[in-house]
């Protein structure tokens, strides 16, 4: 059972937004959860090494924030595909956000379509997806 | 380029060419959800009655080869991550044993101001024990120029 209603999601209507937690230790923590031990996720040294201004969110860990927008805006709900690009680093110890709007809904599969980005303070998008949710 | 997309696709297109077998263990699958800020109990409560995986959990997952071993060569510098799609189609749970089998599932080229760019798309599919597929990973490449 999901929280909200196929019949209560408005087309156009936007997701609650939600700054995310990209500090170094939650980012770290992500990174032994996953095994994606490369030094310019976990280090800002090491990142700057490779030519980074300093250490970046993995895009998987990216595409995670993003379902969690989701599932916040409707707990319980089902998320059947999403698909994100990576278009700019998202720094670690930055202050992202991440965004959503329902962009279409279909009455047959009763499914909505949702444009995902997470923006930084600058309101730059780093990344930017699609979902289709079952509700 | 010296060999075409419609050339490599018809070569490499479909055929499997990895397969690996991983385990989705419980604290992975939590830690993963939690350090997204993930709020739904289905992803974070190691008791709730329908504990799974998250939604894209999968996608952290490599094969042992990227590519077919006989594709040609190209220069590695010079390929993009361009996206990374992942479609749910059962949970998986805390403990499956996965499999994962790799192939290219679309090669196309483009050209734009910048030049040629070859398309390649990395899919992987992901069984659990009982052969149900559970999640399919589909990871854009993009290799500027093409290939030599």
């Amino acid at each position: 059972m999901t929280s909200r209603s196929y019949q209560e999601v408005e087309f156009g209507e936007d997701l609650p937004e939600v700054e995310v937690d990209v500090s170094l230790s939650n980012v770290t923590r992500f990174c032994h959860a996953t095994g994606m031990l490369a030094g310019r996720f976990m280090n800002h040294e090491e990142a700057r090494e490779e030519g980074l201004p300093q250490a970046i969110v993995p895009g998987i860990m990216s595409q995670g924030l993003l379902v969690s927008l989701v599932h916040r805006w409707a707990p319980g709900c089902g998320i059947r595909k999403i698909d994100t690009v990576f278009r700019a680093p998202v720094l670690v110890d930055s202050a992202p956000r991440c965004c959503g709007v329902v962009t279409d809904k279909d009455d047959d599969s009763r499914t909505v379509e949702l444009d995902l980005t997470i923006v930084n303070e600058q309101g730059e998008t780093r990344v930017l997806g699609t979902a289709t949710v079952v509700l | 380029m010296g060999i075409t997309a419609e050339e490599l696709k018809s070569r490499y297109g479909g055929m499997v060419f990895d397969s690996v077998q991983v385990e989705a263990t419980l604290e992975s699958m939590l830690e993963f959800a939690r350090a997204c800020g993930e709020t739904d109990p289905r992803y974070t409560d190691a008791g709730h009655p329908d504990l799974q995986a998250p939604v894209n959990f999968a996608a952290k997952y490599h094969g042992a080869r990227m590519l077919p071993d006989d594709f040609p060569e190209f220069d590695r510098r010079m390929m993009i991550d361009a996206g990374k799609a992942v479609e749910w189609i059962a949970p998986i749970r805390p403990g499956d044993e996965l499999t994962a089998n790799s192939h290219l599932h679309d090669i196309y080229e483009k050209t734009g101001r910048s030049g040629s760019m070859l398309f390649l798309v990395h899919r992987m599919e992901f069984s659990n024990a009982r052969g149900e597929l559970t999640s399919r990973v589909d990871w854009r490449l993009i290799i500027r120029g093409g290939l030599a």
